[in-house]
């Protein structure tokens, strides 16, 4: 699936962006983990990644791409049937081999934050600190509180808190245990979107400051961005991609990502003389791919620019305006359809023709077949 | 209507003399309180494990026969208090079986506890009541967030630890639900307590109207057994009230049955042949016995058919009104909580514990009153019905209607459904399971009645309930075997229904 010549770019940018982090220790390892609810039907199959210290990685795909069963595998609700699974070195799951969850140490933050509700705010935060001596763990269920910002409602019951109370206590009552790795099943999905943007901030801060390796499970991709080091793209159970937010987004690996992760359109094109020749202009050839080829160019909104002019073939269909940003849909002479983001103030008319400059730093190839599950 | 007995009942205990009181007071009253609450107690105990422990082992394990035990285990309540009291006044009697057995390893001298004592009562009330704790326990596990006990794990919390901090008390709702179903039960039985002759509020009211004429003293014990019921059902209340944040919206999950091995499976096995045993199995083997012999000996006749008919046709009828009466109660309680609908059913449910004789007396004064044209017809008979188990019925509706979210009937109403239909084509299809629950639940306890129709029933129109007891108490086995008999198997296909229904709903 893969175009030619992703692994060595992959490798490349890894290679200079991580060599810092390259030193710190791997907290997890999956090695080829295959897991499976029925016999004969994989959830997932064939995952690698890894996570070091204290890094934030954001498992991202698409409902039922297998990534909420990626979570469980790593917590011990779901046996794998085959490849491995290291937790600080130490093997916990294989074909046979189980570490119950009890004895794992990894925290966990469900979608319905699942907080006891026959519990006090301070019992749920303690629930998992039964073996320390009481004063200790009433110190540590203090501190948490007030690290979280929950200080004055530890009396309260569950039902009495907000959506966003709640997530704090959740998260409290994992990080108290200071897990080795925490889980997120994603943690936002249950707030109302203008409260989202003030958590995903909050939680960012509070795992950087509490050195937390996390992972973290969404469908969003812009809280994959905002909050990841790292992203592994899921996709009918299998990796596609496993790299950090910016590569992702300008370098994908498949169509797949390419699409997943933000607005793109694909460009058809042909290789001549060592160029990709396109109805948009020429792009450079760099998936080295044979004189007469036929490929595709993934080009995204904030590649293209537009210039209204007296004569074009091209001609704005639609204008969406976004805010910061306005999002051009452009008709070209053939009938495709490409986008483009200007700036908020640059308004042009509907039906105006056009002229399009590519200003792409990148050039994304992908064979035509590749592209063609996705209708594009 | 519900509320006319009850009103009737302290009227006539306030309008009682004082000497009446203090000599009831310095008499009866002590011995009688005690006993109906250790009674209870007791019962509550014994039927929290038996039916926790039951519906644990049904829903977290997978077993040999595990289904076949899962509906086998709520057939105990086809067999009513009166008939498993009088198998166990032969069985535990002196002379009996058991005795005898006990004999050949104790010695000649070896005797057995009494029937007819509070071990008695409460062995009958416990094998005969668990099946309501069982039921509910079971539907709330099956409906269990599995994600509490996740997190459990999750915080290192080990199996046993998990099962005492987090399920059991998520069960808690669920659990006295049952219970409180239990006690009331228990508080209003009437036909184990005559017949193992076990001093309780209810059965001292009935030797007072009977035996006694004495209705006045009737009715200040019956109003104390109203307080006390009254007490108990708002506890019942203030904990139901707190389960509304139990129910946490959540993905849900079938639990992963534990697959047991041959010596697990052995020792569960054991478990459920012992309590199915005594609780239903040996006591039908008995009736059927005796049954055969009663018909050999020609006791069964074409009357026979008639007390057959008689008690259908009175069940099904209070059934079907109790339904009727019960949906707008249950409905506005649960949509609009304003403190005059929630009397009305908090009203209803005191008529649960009404006990038999008593609701029985206020509605026969009642009708030769108001109605007298309907004195001695079936119309007073099915209307003590309704009063008596329209509660039982509440309880299994309300949480039906309070599992569909108002945002549903909202829905439908924003797609242009008038209120009936939104009822009917929203509401209704998703309560569908628990009424029908409700009904079969009231046309069961209809079924077994006793107390009501043995003072109420028009002259000659005896059910097969009046048909046990009164031989029954004149010790005549093998002349009440085929009556008891019928009314188990009767009351089986409705019990089916009951169990082929999904359960979750109620």
């Amino acid at each position: 699936m893969k175009p030619i010549g992703a692994d060595e770019r992959t490798t490349a940018q890894e290679g200079s962006a991580h060599s810092d982090e390259q030193a710190r220790p791997l907290v997890l390892e999956l090695r080829k983990v295959t897991c499976a609810y029925e016999v004969g039907r994989a959830a997932i199959s064939d995952v690698s990644f890894s996570v070091r210290e204290g890094e934030i990685l954001c498992l991202l795909g698409p409902s039922g791409c297998g990534k909420t069963t990626t979570l469980r595998v790593i917590a011990g609700f779901e046996p794998v049937v085959g490849g491995e699974v290291y937790l600080k070195g130490q093997l916990v799951s294989a074909p046979g081999v189980l570490l119950p969850t009890e004895r794992r140490r990894v925290g966990m933050v469900f979608q319905e934050y699942a907080l006891f509700p026959h519990l006090r705010v301070s019992e749920n935060i303690a629930f998992g600190l039964r073996d320390l001596p009481s004063v200790q763990r009433e110190t540590q269920v203090h501190a948490m509180l007030a690290m979280t910002g929950l200080t004055g409602l530890e009396r309260r019951y569950p039902h009495e808190l907000s959506g966003g109370q709640q997530q704090r206590v959740a998260l409290a009552r994992a990080l108290v245990q200071k897990p080795v790795v925490l889980l997120l099943d994603e943690p936002f999905s249950n707030l109302d979107p203008d409260m989202t943007r003030k958590m995903r901030e909050d939680v960012h801060d509070l795992l950087r400051r509490t050195k937390t390796t996390a992972i973290l499970v969404t469908h969003d991709h812009e809280e994959a961005f905002a909050m990841a080091d790292r992203v592994a793209v899921l996709n009918n159970g299998c990796l596609e991609q496993f790299d950090t937010p910016e590569t992702i987004y300008h370098t994908p690996s498949t169509p797949f990502v390419a699409d997943f992760v933000g607005q793109a359109d694909f460009i058809p094109g042909t290789i001549a003389n060592g160029k990709v020749l396109t109805e948009i202009g020429e792009f450079p050839n760099q998936g080295g791919y044979q004189g007469g080829a036929s490929v595709v160019v993934m080009v995204r909104p904030d590649d293209i620019h537009i210039l209204p002019v007296e004569h074009s073939g091209a001609r704005i269909l639609a204008r969406q305006f976004r805010g910061s940003e306005n999002l051009y849909t452009i008709s070209l002479p053939s009938g495709r359809v490409v986008h483009s983001s200007e700036t908020s103030t640059s308004v042009f008319p509907v039906g105006a023709p056009v002229e399009l400059q590519i200003v792409a730093t990148h050039t994304v190839l992908f064979e035509r077949k590749q592209t063609q599950e996705l209708g594009a | 209507m519900i509320c006319a007995p009850l009103m009737y009942i302290v009227y006539l205990a306030l309008s009682a003399d004082s000497s009446v009181w203090s000599r009831l007071w310095n008499t009866r009253i002590p011995e009688l309180l005690f006993n109906t609450v250790s009674l209870a107690v007791s019962v509550s105990a014994g039927t929290f494990v038996l039916g926790v422990s039951l519906a644990w082992l049904v829903v977290r394990y997978n077993f040999l026969g595990r289904q076949v035990w899962e509906w086998a285990l709520v057939l105990p309540l086809a067999m009513p208090t009166y008939v498993l009291a009088y198998v166990y006044t032969y069985l535990l009697g002196v002379g009996g079986p058991v005795e005898q057995a006990w004999q050949i390893w104790a010695g000649p001298e070896g005797r057995v506890f009494s029937p007819h004592s509070y071990a008695g009562a409460t062995l009958v009330m416990t094998l005969d009541t668990f099946p309501f704790v069982y039921l509910l326990t079971r539907a709330a596990l099956l409906n269990f967030n599995l994600s509490y006990e996740e997190v459990a794990r999750v915080c290192g919390a080990s199996r046993l630890r998990r099962m005492l901090t987090v399920t059991l008390p998520l069960l808690r709702p669920a659990i006295v639900a049952g219970l409180s179903l239990v006690i009331l039960y228990v508080v209003s039985d009437f036909g184990a307590v005559s017949l193992l002759r076990f001093q309780t509020f209810t059965y001292a009211v009935y030797q007072q109207i009977t035996g006694r004429y004495d209705q006045t003293a009737a009715g200040v014990l019956s109003l104390l057994l109203v307080l006390f019921a009254l007490i108990f059902l708002v506890i019942e209340r203030w904990f139901r009230e707190r389960s509304r944040f139990y129910q946490t919206t959540g993905r849900y999950r079938v639990p992963a049955r534990k697959p047991c091995g041959p010596l697990g499976t052995g020792l569960i096995t054991l478990y459920m042949v012992v309590v199915f045993g005594i609780a239903f199995g040996l006591p039908a083997l008995l009736l059927i016995h005796w049954s055969v012999s009663a018909v050999a000996e020609g006791a069964v006749d074409v009357r026979f058919l008639g007390f057959m008919r008689n008690s259908v046709f009175l069940s099904g009828l209070a059934a079907t009104f109790a339904l009727l009466i019960g949906t707008p109660l249950a409905y506005l309680a649960s949509r609009w909580p304003s403190r005059l609908n929630v009397l009305c059913l908090q009203a209803a449910y005191a008529g649960y514990v009404l006990p038999g004789p008593v609701g029985a007396l206020a509605l026969l004064v009642l009708f030769s009153h108001l109605a007298p044209f309907w004195y001695g017809t079936a119309v007073v008979l099915i209307v003590a019905y309704i009063v008596h188990f329209l509660p039982a019925g509440l309880q299994t509706m309300e949480p039906a209607l309070q599992q569909v979210t108002p945002n549903l009937e909202e829905a439908a109403r924003s797609l242009g459904l008038g209120p009936v239909r939104t009822f009917r084509e929203t509401t209704l299809p998703l309560v569908q399971g628990g009424f029908v629950a409700a009904w079969v639940l009231m046309f069961l306890q209809c079924m077994k009645e006793l107390p009501a129709t043995l003072l109420l029933r028009p002259v000659g129109f005896d059910t097969l309930a009046v048909r046990v007891w009164l031989e029954a108490s004149e010790e005549y086995y093998k002349l009440a075997a085929p009556s008891a008999l019928l009314i188990v198997i009767m009351t089986l296909p409705a019990l089916l229904l009951l169990v082929s229904k999904d359960w979750r709903a109620a």
